[in-house]
């Protein structure tokens, strides 16, 4: 079963005019409000980070358990995680509008406020872009390594490349757990300087695995719909429905732990960080459509297995959760650097050209290889698989 | 002792689903299946579905409204405290107490009810039909008096059971 895919030319240049309408989005924002142009490049990067490390980390986590189910699949969150050296560049873009999103950066400011200066050792200009280059490094090296394996697997086949594979899965996932931690205070937290949250990281990090996992099964299920994966069945629908479902779990009861207890304790060093988004106007509708998108929606409809189970209630679900970890990352980025709610043509542009960039580049590794592991050990358990 | 039931003993999954799939087309009724482990098929296909998930979910349902109750009452008609300033009625704090306690709920009444409709209290000893039965052996269970025993007897003897016997 060898089988490569080609990208189509109207494909192609649907993404590139995704791509022009989010550079007109991005300058229009910039020339209104450089701060608004930057929170939403860092949105959109952190949001398509997430997709592409949390798809290697998927990746990762089916390799390490020897999952059988999702074998023929495992090209496309490879080939998701294909975006990282590219959201490397757009990163190290944001080094120019670190002083529009982080008030810890301005020197001046940071001596006149105790809290700041304390924190200055961790939180400085210098010390932040080497963690980012750090971070980029070690999952672009990683994610060399376990592609080139993987293709190697391809050509050779037998059990050596299968367990060296699962060997690097597991340096991968210990490594990711750790940076993508720091990366998200880096990024996200360090925007309200004075707050913190313990769970911050680990809640975004399970955002980030989740709405990877949406992604990777609206990916399948499309190239299912143009006649790729024939064999994909109720089974591995299950499967998928069960992964976003689990996931949505354990998010909701991140952020309603965070959540509650900062509400309970009501110290206002933490709610500081709640009140604007409850309370601000416009704020307040996002903040409760978060945990109504991407907790109540999936487990609602994915509990059930009749649901779980059909691809037109996922190709319905998929589409609104994906608009929902928007929602999520809107509601932590927007208020700590433009302030008030806006919400228009700049921030939905921006992120229709990020998207158009993100299926370029799956898109293109996709086509890069074949489309099937075709000497994966467990491949005949995938095309089989009954659950 | 009378003999009631035959058995079918068979040590691999796909001789078992084989006689399975014979047995259902020719309309052989099957009384029970032992299995070491879940296998789909037979859940899906032995005609008979399990009602406890309805029976967890109504348990649940109910143990939530109870919870909730029982927390409005103690924290807000009986004896208001004030915690911080917090109104009364902190729905957000008692989530937690109503997950924790509506799992308890489910988990001990579904065992109760399971215990109940499968005759399993202690003191109460459950024949073992085959003793491979609760080892790794796949044993089909087949009611002398409901199906024609001569029948089963053959369909099983020529899919590979390793032993039939009357039991």
């Amino acid at each position: 079963m060898e089988e490569r895919i080609k990208l189509s030319r109207i494909y192609i240049i649907a993404t590139l005019i995704m791509i022009v309408v989010g550079i007109a989005a991005l300058v229009m924002a910039f020339m209104g409000d450089p701060q608004r142009g930057w929170a939403n490049i860092l949105l959109n990067n952190v949001y398509f980070v997430s997709l592409a490390a949390g798809a290697l980390l998927f990746a990762s986590i089916q390799r390490v358990t020897h999952s059988g189910w999702s074998a023929g699949f495992i090209r496309v969150p490879e080939a998701m995680a294909g975006f990282l050296p590219v959201a490397a560049l757009l990163f190290l873009v944001m080094i120019f509008g670190a002083q529009s999103l982080y008030h810890w950066s301005h020197t001046h400011e940071v001596a006149n406020d105790p809290l700041l200066t304390h924190k200055a050792p961790y939180l400085n200009l210098p010390f932040w872009v080497v963690r980012m280059v750090v971070y980029f490094a070690l999952w672009i090296l990683m994610f060399v390594i376990i592609r080139r394996l993987s293709l190697k697997e391809d050509a050779v086949g037998g059990l050596d490349i299968f367990k060296k594979l699962e060997h690097r899965s597991k340096v991968f996932i210990f490594i990711v757990i750790i940076t993508f931690t720091f990366a998200m205070i880096d990024w996200i937290m360090s925007i309200d300087a004075h707050w913190y949250s313990t769970i911050f990281a680990i809640r975004n990090f399970v955002a980030a695995f989740h709405h990877a996992a949406i992604v990777i099964t609206f990916i399948v299920l499309l190239m299912n719909q143009k006649g790729h994966f024939p064999f994909l069945n109720k089974s591995h629908l299950g499967d998928f429905s069960r992964y976003i479902f689990m996931l949505c779990i354990i998010w909701g009861y991140f952020w309603f732990t965070e959540f509650m207890l900062i509400w309970y304790a009501n110290i206002p060093e933490e709610t500081t960080y709640f009140i604007p988004r409850i309370r601000g106007e416009g704020w307040r509708f996002f903040f409760f459509a978060n945990i109504a998108i991407n907790w109540f929606l999936p487990f609602v409809l994915l509990m059930p297995k009749a649901t779980a189970r059909n691809k037109t209630v996922l190709k319905i679900v998929i589409p609104i959760l994906i608009v929902g970890q928007f929602i999520d990352l809107y509601i932590q980025i927007f208020p700590g650097i433009v302030g008030d709610q806006v919400l228009g043509f700049q921030e939905i542009g921006t992120f229709v050209g990020y998207a158009g960039l993100f299926m370029l580049v799956t898109g293109w590794v996709l086509s890069r290889a074949g489309l099937y592991p075709t000497k994966h050990p467990y491949l005949d358990e995938c095309k089989n698989h009954h659950s | 002792m009378d003999s009631a039931y035959l058995l079918g003993v068979f040590d691999k999954e796909e001789t078992m689903l084989s006689a399975f799939r014979k047995m259902k087309e020719q309309e052989i009724e099957i009384e029970d299946v032992f299995t070491p482990y879940p296998v789909h098929e037979i859940l899906e296909n032995h005609g008979r579905k399990s009602r406890i998930t309805i029976v967890g979910w109504l348990y649940g349902f109910f143990a939530t409204i109870g919870v909730l109750a029982f927390l409005f009452y103690t924290a807000v008609i009986d004896w208001p405290l004030n915690y911080g300033g917090k109104p009364s009625n902190a729905f957000p704090s008692f989530l937690v107490i109503t997950i924790i306690l509506v799992i308890f709920s489910i988990t001990i009444l579904s065992l109760f009810t399971f215990s109940w409709r499968a005759n399993l209290w202690p003191s109460n000893k459950k024949p073992i039909y085959h003793p491979g039965a609760t080892d790794d052996k796949f044993v089909i269970m087949v009611n002398k008096e409901k199906a024609d025993a001569a029948r089963a007897s053959s369909v099983m003897k020529e899919t590979g059971a390793i032993e039939v016997i009357e039991k």
